[in-house]
């Protein structure tokens, strides 16, 4: 990818900015080739491959801020576009806090971003990858009659950004992902599971085999579910839905909901509020990591920032716009438009998700949620779940067709014990873990 | 914007190697949105998306390739790559294919040839703004936000249809938060649709404003949902996004062809209480799912997806419908030029039964009332759904009583439709802010429905007794 095109095509769009009057500016530039193949049966179902360029462009007049997207990036196209971005800026309301951010950098940290052998890597390995995943899924148990597709995907990319006091810079990065969903059906039931993983590096990336035992476990182990009884228990919930709690927990210190009262940690800064096993970090500089960049949105250095330390609230996360407003300085968590997690986690502890299973003598073990009920204002959480009850400490039978619900203030106190399985296969991770009581609600 | 002979010659470069038919999709849309934070206009933002996606249909395998670069050897690279997917089959190459222009019925409302004065966008934001906080002192923050946009589409296939849409869309939503410096409670209220800003002179801003205001000062009082199963009252409006994720994601083609839904092979079947009739529609007035034509060039429709509680139809697109024998319903969808099309639900809703609302209430003794949903989610295979309650209340004794802050409902689609044992005469459309999501690619649809009775579910609060 042409890193040297990315930069031009940023500081085409602010000198456009500047023609039409804005006093400053700031263009990313994002270009990526993406490859998917999705296999079923023994077909290809889907082959896809483009090659596509946006720009992100913020101008500033006279204290006032506007936005444009666009993927128009031709002469008159993009001259009009800009036009109109900065006339829009009549619009807004003055605001002190407004504004590029005072130190931008683009240093050479070795942050393994990009995997060469994806650069170059043949669509038809590809394809044989989807084709294998297929396969391998069918093989694993006989009651998977069926499944809604396998998938290999992958991006190669150089995102720009540059702005008006000079700054200009580029990097590029790599992802790499497969997914697959098995459906089994056993009698009258039938049941789907989903899973995929992704990675930065080819390498890196959990293989075929471990793919698709992980997802035919996740549709099989189901069978048999029973609606369990409502009861209030300790639950743990497994990786991948832990790290669905800590997505919920990133909203909730982002500056951004802070300063519009839609979190519920809003004004506790310094107090303690989950257990002291609750150590949660952002950090941008985990090698390889899916949040992982030198510079964020705005050009400003990345860096690891503990968010929690032993449960107590250290720190919300900003950009530069909410640090002004909010009188704190940016943690570098820009997306441009936003504010966005690096690598956002939960510090994993000692033990395996079997020893935590083994320890809990009465539980529910939590595989997989629906919906997405979380009322931010007040951290309040609910989802539908399915997973297993635990019985003197084994998964006596799976369940499903319930739902777990608490309160953000009372999970986090109550989180007791965590495990040590974490894995940075996407932006917000987190390992198992087990909060101490939760409403589980079923017959 | 587009050459007739350009789009023609890329349809016949795609299908080089043969294949069942390609399409060309060309896109413009504009969007210029504001949003306001803190009583004052925080950004305006203005986006393009520009680009051409171009797909070759084999058999059950699509080849697709897209291209944000008009230049005719981009545009031919991004015809080749998807025509690879037919290389290895048996196929005639097609040499040329001729396209003539077709018209379409028109279900929009407004003018759709750009953006009003950017001065009344605002305005209504100020106005809302102002409105929520005079509703109540226990207001604190009010976020609101406009978009408008037009999309404009061209679709050629190897048929030789020339399709042209042209497709508005408006949305003002008001999210308010309240305090009693003890709890804290929001509330979100979101309307507009495929029409102009002229419709908020009739859904004035002030009225959406203070709905908001009075979800938000409800939840501050609102105690926590109780757990465990019981009657439930759904809500006329917006309890549609009952039918949307309990009926209509499994009744979706692609499921079904490739039979991974529940509901696959089971037309003619009973799903539903017979109290249950569920439509699908693309051609309501100015309604956010609704299409003059879809993504793949075919006319919206009318859709009988369950009849008397009988399943009747599934929503097809074209491959799928190809692969099953059928036609295309109209529902062929994809978010942008980079997205391959799939079907989709367009405004699912239930035509009004027979029972009064104050006998719906009077006759229930312990249960939860959802006045209205702030979304759900489906699982196909199982038929497992949830849905998240917006505004909600305890039912007790034949009285509506205390309200009940973020319950989760969870239950399986064609066991709940069984339970159907009542449906009001009061059906209505939601207001028009719902947004669906499959499979990474989200639309705009509607939802609507009378009051209705389960006879049992599961409500999943922290309060166990």
């Amino acid at each position: 990818m042409n890193e040297s095109l990315a930069i031009d095509l940023a500081g085409q769009a602010l000198a456009l900015a500047r023609d039409a009057g804005a006093q400053s500016a700031e263009a990313s530039v994002s270009i990526a080739r993406r490859f998917h193949a999705e296999a079923r049966e023994d077909v290809v179902a889907r082959l896809e491959g483009s090659t596509g360029k946006s720009l992100f462009l913020r101008v500033f007049r006279d204290g006032r801020k506007s936005t444009l997207s666009t993927t128009d990036l031709t002469g008159e196209g993009l001259r009009e576009a800009v036009n109109r971005a900065v006339v829009n800026t009549d619009l807004v309301a003055v605001d002190e806090y407004a504004g590029l951010p005072e130190t931008v950098a683009a240093d050479g940290a070795e942050l393994r971003l990009t995997d060469p052998y994806l650069i170059r890597r043949e669509s038809g390995e590809k394809v044989d990858e989807a084709m294998e995943l297929e396969r391998l899924i069918r093989a694993a148990d006989a009651r998977v009659t069926n499944s809604s597709g396998s998938h290999y995907s992958d991006a190669v990319a150089v995102t720009a950004i540059a702005n008006s006091r000079g700054f200009a810079a580029a990097y590029g990065w790599t992802r790499v992902g497969r997914s697959t969903g098995p459906v089994a059906l056993d009698g009258e039931v039938k049941r789907t599971a989903h899973y995929g993983t992704a990675a930065r590096h080819l390498a890196d990336l959990e293989s075929p085999p471990s793919v698709a035992s992980t997802a035919v476990s996740r549709a099989v182990d189901l069978f048999g579910a029973r609606k369990p009884p409502t009861m209030r228990v300790p639950v743990i919930f497994e990786r991948d839905v832990a790290a669905a709690l800590l997505d919920d927990l990133f909203a909730a210190v982002s500056a951004s909901n802070v300063a519009v009262a839609n979190s519920w940690l809003t004004g506790q800064i310094g107090n303690r509020i989950g257990s002291e096993l609750v150590t949660v970090v952002d950090d941008g500089r985990v090698p390889g990591g899916l949040g992982s960049a030198p510079f964020d949105g705005e050009g400003v250095p990345t860096r690891r920032t503990p968010v929690f330390e032993g449960g107590v609230l250290r720190t919300f996360l900003y950009d530069t716009y909410y640090a002004r407003k909010l009188g704190a300085a940016t943690t570098g968590n820009s997306t441009g438009g936003g504010i966005g997690p690096s690598n956002f986690y939960l510090e994993p502890g000692s033990r395996t998700l079997a020893e935590l299973i083994a320890a809990t003598p009465v539980g529910v073990l939590v595989m997989d949620t629906i919906g997405f009920a979380t009322e931010h204002a007040s951290g309040t959480y609910s989802r539908g779940a399915r997973g297993f009850f635990i019985e003197g400490g084994e998964l006596a039978y799976p369940i499903d067709e319930f739902t777990i619900a608490g309160r953000y203030t009372e999970m986090l106190a109550g989180v007791d014990a965590v495990a040590n399985d974490l894995r940075f296969d996407g932006p917000v991770v987190s390992p198992s873990f087990r909060i101490a009581e939760m409403t589980v609600s079923g017959n | 914007m587009f050459d007739n002979a350009l789009l023609a010659q890329l349809v016949a470069r795609a299908l080089r190697y043969g294949g069942d038919f390609a399409d060309v999709f060309c896109e413009r849309r504009r969007t210029i949105a504001y949003r306001l934070q803190d009583g004052r206009i925080h950004d305006a933002s203005y986006g393009v998306t520009l680009g051409v996606g171009i797909r070759v249909v084999a058999g059950e395998s699509a080849g697709y390739a897209c291209s944000d670069d008009f230049n005719p050897q981009a545009l031919n690279d991004a015809a080749d790559a998807a025509s690879l997917i037919a290389r290895s089959l048996p196929g005639e190459a097609v040499r040329s294919v001729d396209l003539s222009p077709q018209r379409a019925a028109s279900f929009y409302d407004g003018s759709p040839d750009g953006a009003a004065d950017a001065r009344r966008y605002v305005s209504l934001l100020e106005t809302a703004d102002r409105a929520a906080r005079a509703y109540d002192p226990r207001v604190v923050a009010v976020n609101a936000h406009v978009s408008d946009e037009i999309q404009e589409v061209w679709i050629a296939t190897s048929e030789g249809r020339l399709v042209r849409d042209c497709r508005p869309l408006i949305t003002l939503g008001v999210q308010v938060v309240a305090t009693d410096k003890k709890e804290r409670g929001s509330g979100y209220v979101g309307d507009g649709g495929r029409t102009s800003i002229a419709f908020f002179d009739r859904e004035t801003p002030e009225a959406l404003a203070r709905e908001a205001a009075r979800i938000a000062t409800v939840n501050v009082a609102a105690v926590p949902a109780p757990a465990g199963e019981m009657e439930m009252i759904v809500g006329a409006g917006g309890g549609g996004v009952l039918l949307h994720e309990a009926v209509g994601h499994g009744l979706e083609s692609d499921f079904n062809r490739r039979g991974t839904s529940l509901y696959s092979g089971r037309i003619g079947e009973r799903v539903a209480s017979e109290l249950v009739t569920i439509y699908d529609d693309g051609n309501l007035h100015e309604e956010r799912g609704s299409l003059n034509v879809d993504d793949e060039g075919v006319p919206g429709q009318h859709k009988v997806l369950v009849e008397n509680g009988v399943l009747l139809g599934y929503m097809q697109d074209r491959l799928n419908a190809r692969l099953m024998g059928v036609e295309s319903t109209g529902s062929g969808r994809r978010q942008s030029f980079r997205f391959v099309p799939q079907p989709r639900m367009c405004n699912t809703y239930m035509p009004p039964g027979e029972a009064s609302v104050d006998e719906i209430v009077a006759t229930t003794q312990r249960g939860i009332y959802a006045k209205s949903f702030a979304g759900g989610q489906v699982e196909i295979a199982k038929g497992d759904f949830v849905f998240m309650v917006g505004e909600g209340y305890l039912v007790e004794n034949g009285r509506i009583t205390t309200p009940v802050r973020n319950a989760t409902i969870i239950g399986n689609g064609p066991e709940a439709m069984m339970k159907v044992v009542a449906v009001g005469n009061d059906a209505r459309l939601a207001r028009r802010h719902y947004t669906c999501g499959k499979g990474g690619q989200y639309v705009p649809v509607g939802v609507g429905m009378p009051t209705v009775k389960i006879a049992s579910i599961t409500v999943g609060g922290t309060q166990h007794e």
